[in-house]
């Protein structure tokens, strides 16, 4: 139950980001798990064994690969509607054609002819939009039913924890996603927690139900590394070795970065070395190099340094957000996303002229001190720089339930003081935007033809409390549909439960 | 102030109007006639181009084509939605500051305080709390202010308030008695439901006790595990005359809690409730109200497995009157929770109602506060569109007939930020001044 026991509830809201206040006691098996000795096999080169005849030595770059394939789906042409492509314009009396799975054709009604074979469903006074896109949830590691021992967002055994992967806790079977389908959502990140400094791998999924959570993750989406500014990891840490400050927590991240660049340089040594050992056509050229130990949290960092893993951080007050813009350049590496910017519209400036996107909540407050400064006109204000990228973020098992509502209020505040923010434009920051952060804008996140087919029709106007989403297609196929219960998922959990009368399911 | 909710005596008008007296002295002067809006009166119909008269600090007239009392001031709402001031019938406002900060935070006891039933949030409740102004800007004009449970299974007295921020805001003190039972409850006391029911008994058995006869009590052996502040404290429950607040969720519970309110002839309300709709009709032949969290869908706990978002919408159709909760900060969002139960099909005019006559009565107050009637105080609202709906905000909003300033730290510190150039001065040296 949210809200009730108003002490826990102010804990809870540190979002399931906060939840490390839990009485896990910090064990330095930590660091035992960090470093894995163990030799890699490779597969980026296709040798099985360690590459000495194929090529070098290289960690696998997908060990636990994706094996999403998108569900049959017939082509469908939705016609009639008003269209927001999330790339800005809004075409009324506008159709969206899907087929194959992708988009097929966009545009105004009487410029798109249903194929052979293709069903037109009349879309007269509905609305179209991109699949939603919430790039900070925890649905998985936190999920329903929630208790000690489904709680697996949050390592809280040290402050780096860079070696853990999301992935690894995500429970496929959390109800919470069904809901979140209801709520038009296609596409999401699952982050860790916001304990550590460094928390984590992130995985983007496909919201499409499956056995195991290799069958949700988003084909080619890159990887993201959760960190954390600020209360969370000083509390934590405080009395358990540190951070006790926050000099402590960017000190932290700096000498984990220091680390990190010499591990990169180890790894990039060898490949090097390697080469040069493999063009050397000597027959006494001796054997190949030897290469580096792996070491997962190193791993994570270098592959961040290197610009293959996108930097999420959770950092709530402007002044610190800068700090770590200039670390950021200190170490050569980017951050993509600010995570809960509670006071990015301080900074607004800051964020555009470096190219990061602030995910913000529409109104959320109080909870802590450094959530004390929200206004309702952030996101707005975000926006309203040249080039800045405003993101509406959930963070929460309800929030992603109902983002569309969320960046409603978001664009109500901002056209309140003048700004002329349009729906076709608002609905970017729950589309395009998040796409863009997460990597996966080239394949999803607006409704432009080639695109995948992650479609909403909703009931009506997207940005009203009253609009549901009534049909959801997810690579073309129809994954959730209001007025179909076979179209409304349930999770395991909720089967047979209760007199084996309906429970649950995606429509609840 | 302990029994003002008797029904035996008129002691609750006269002490909702003492309270009431300081605040309206200042506003007595006014005199306000909100012309042509779309009038939700919550007790009545709509009125479509509708009028509402204010003076001396209550609803004078509400109507279609009165005219302006002389030298009344005349608020042009048409295209507005007027209506009651929202009713947060369950948080923490005036408890609390900053949630994760402690001395910024006094909605509930520490781990291992002894007393429950006799904390009072009165004792507590900041007027000039920085939360207070934010939810006036959402169109909160009243809330009932409730502590939350340490150890105990009781939380202690809950208070109806305005969200005027003046010094006298209590509307009525010890209005309701705050439990919590199902998951949380078990958790508190004997690990199991049958421990934390047995202790509840245990309670009620020792206030009826105690009430019986304060000095017999005293005198001879009994339970010290037993404080005699908390048995004072719940006297007025066992009395029937003060509901109690009982925080459960499953069906199940909800079922025991209804024999219990009948064996001990409680007056119950329930907050929490995500299995009520299973239990409808019996909560609505035990005439138990349900506060609950409009977006609650997910089997959270296994007390939640039946949590759906039509909740509202199937108690309202088995006659159980409902309203919505929130914490503090964001108590504005419950306006977004009736919204959302209005798109699972609850009538427009019941979300409403839920959020404001429905509270009203359910505190005791419904016949002072929550419709727009004449002779009720004039907590009113003017919206720029739909009340239930997100983009909408309030224009202008009365407390006690007086309009309230709209201006909180939020809208100043957007304008202090809203222009990021370095200019001649800091930004600490703008925007900090009110409109």
């Amino acid at each position: 139950m949210r809200n009730l026991a108003w002490t826990a509830a102010a804990v809870l809201m540190l979002g399931a980001c906060g939840q490390e206040s839990g009485d896990e006691n910090a064990d330095a098996a930590a660091d035992a798990a960090a470093t894995q000795e163990a030799q890699a096999p490779s597969e980026g080169n296709g040798a099985e064994d360690g590459g000495e005849t194929e090529g070098s030595v290289t960690p696998p770059q997908n060990p636990y690969p994706s094996t999403y394939e998108p569900y049959p789906g017939e082509a469908v042409l939705l016609t009639g509607a008003t269209v927001l492509t999330g790339t800005g314009e809004r075409i009324e009396n506008g159709s969206v054609l899907i087929a194959d799975g992708k988009l097929a054709a966009v545009g105004a009604a009487d410029s798109i002819e249903a194929p052979d074979g293709a069903t037109t469903i009349d879309a007269k006074g509905k609305w179209i939009t991109p699949g939603i896109i919430d790039i900070h949830s925890h649905l998985g590691d936190y999920p329903s039913p929630s208790n000690a021992t489904t709680s697996d967002g949050n390592e809280i055994v040290g402050p780096n924890t860079a070696y853990v992967w999301a992935e690894h806790s995500v429970w496929p079977q959390d109800a919470g996603f069904t809901r979140a389908l209801a709520g038009g959502i296609t596409s999401l990140q699952i982050l860790p927690g916001s304990a550590n400094l460094f928390g984590g791998r992130s995985a983007i999924l496909k919201n499409v139900p499956s056995r195991t959570v290799q069958g949700m993750k988003f084909p080619g989406a890159p990887y993201g590394l959760k960190m954390a500014c600020g209360e969370n990891p000083k509390r934590v840490y405080g009395e358990r070795g540190g951070p006790y400050t926050r000099m402590g927590n960017m000190a932290g991240y700096r000498a984990a970065w220091i680390d990190a660049q010499s591990y990169k340089k180890k790894w990039d040594d060898y490949e090097e070395a390697y080469n040069e050992w493999a063009d050397n056509d000597d027959d006494d050229k001796g054997d190949a190099p030897e290469a580096p130990a792996r070491d997962l949290k190193l791993e994570t960092l270098a592959g961040a340094l290197r610009g293959d893993i996108r930097v999420n951080m959770h950092c709530y007050r402007a002044d610190e957000m800068v700090q770590v813009l200039d670390m950021a350049e200190e170490f050569g590496y980017k951050v993509t996303t600010f995570h809960h910017a509670i006071e990015a519209y301080k900074i607004a400036d800051y964020l555009a002229e470096n190219e990061v996107c602030a995910a913000v909540w529409a109104d959320w407050w109080g909870f802590k001190l450094e959530a004390f400064d929200t206004v309702g006109e952030n996101a707005a204000l975000v926006d309203a720089q040249p080039g800045g990228c405003a993101v509406i973020h959930s963070d929460d098992e309800y929030g992603i339930q109902r983002l569309n509502q969320e960046a409603a209020k978001a664009m109500a505040d901002g056209r309140r003081i003048g700004f002329a923010i349009e729906p076709e434009h608002a609905i970017e920051w729950i589309t395009a935007n998040p796409a863009k952060a997460m990597g996966i804008l080239d394949q999803t996140g607006t409704l432009e033809a080639g695109k995948m087919g992650d479609v909403v029709l909703w009931s009506g106007n997207p940005f009203s409390v009253y609009a549901k989403a009534e049909k959801v297609y997810i690579d073309g196929a129809l994954m959730y549909d209001r007025s179909d219960p076979s179209r409304s998922p349930r999770v395991d959990f909720e089967l047979g439960l209760h007199d084996n009368d309906y429970t649950g399911g995606a429509g609840q | 102030m302990r029994n003002i909710m008797k029904k035996s005596t008129m002691k609750p008008l006269a002490v909702l109007a003492s309270a009431s007296a300081a605040l309206l002295s200042a506003a007595a002067a006014q005199t306000v006639a909100i012309m042509d809006g779309t009038v939700h009166t919550v007790s009545g119909d709509i009125i479509e181009e509708g009028d509402v008269v204010i003076r001396d600090g209550r609803i004078a007239q509400v109507g279609a084509d009165l005219t302006p009392p002389a030298g009344a001031q005349v608020i042009d709402a048409s295209g507005k939605v007027v209506t009651p001031g929202l009713f947060g019938a369950y948080s923490s406002i005036g408890l609390v500051e900053i949630g994760a900060v402690e001395d910024a935070n006094d909605s509930g006891p520490a781990e291992g305080f002894a007393l429950g039933a006799a904390l009072n949030v009165i004792d507590a409740f900041n007027p000039s709390s920085v939360v207070i102004p934010v939810n006036r800007a959402g169109g909160v004009t009243r809330a009932l202010s409730a502590p939350a449970a340490g150890d105990s299974l009781f939380a202690g007295k809950a208070a109806v308030v305005d969200l005027s921020g003046r010094t006298n805001s209590v509307t009525r003190a010890d209005t309701a008695q705050i439990a919590v039972m199902g998951e949380a409850g078990a958790g508190r006391k004997g690990g199991t439901r049958m421990g934390a029911w047995a202790v509840l008994r245990e309670y009620l058995d020792e206030a009826r006790s105690y009430a019986a006869n304060p000095n017999d009590y005293v005198r001879r052996p009994h339970e010290s595990r037993f404080a005699l502040s908390d048995l004072k404290a719940l006297g007025p429950v066992v009395e029937g005359a003060q509901p109690l607040i009982v925080q459960v969720n499953s069906a199940n519970d909800i079922r025991t809690l209804i024999r219990l309110k009948n064996t001990y002839r409680l007056k119950v309300i329930i907050v929490g409730g995500t299995e009520a709709w299973r239990v409808g009709s019996e909560l609505a032949t035990a005439g138990v109200p349900v506060i609950i969290d409009g977006m609650a869908n997910l089997p959270v706990q296994f007390e939640d497995i039946d949590a759906t978002l039509k909740n509202a919408a199937r108690l309202h159709q088995a006659g159980v009157d409902i309203s919505f909760y929130e914490g503090a900060h964001n108590l504005r969002l419950i306006r977004q929770h009736a919204g959302n139960a209005v798109a699972e099909g609850l009538p427009h005019e019941a979300g409403l109602r839920a959020l404001t006559l429905a509270p009203a009565e359910m505190f005791g107050v419904g016949d002072e506060l929550g419709s727009l009637e004449a002779g009720k105080l004039a907590d009113v609202v003017i919206w720029d569109g739909d009340p239930l709906e997100v983009t909408t905000k309030p224009e202008a909003v009365f407390i006690n007939g007086r309009r309230q300033d709209l201006e909180n730290r939020q809208h100043m510190l957007m304008r202090r930020y809203r222009d990021l150039s370095r200019g001649d001065l800091p930004h600490a040296y703008r925007g900090g001044e009110s409109d």
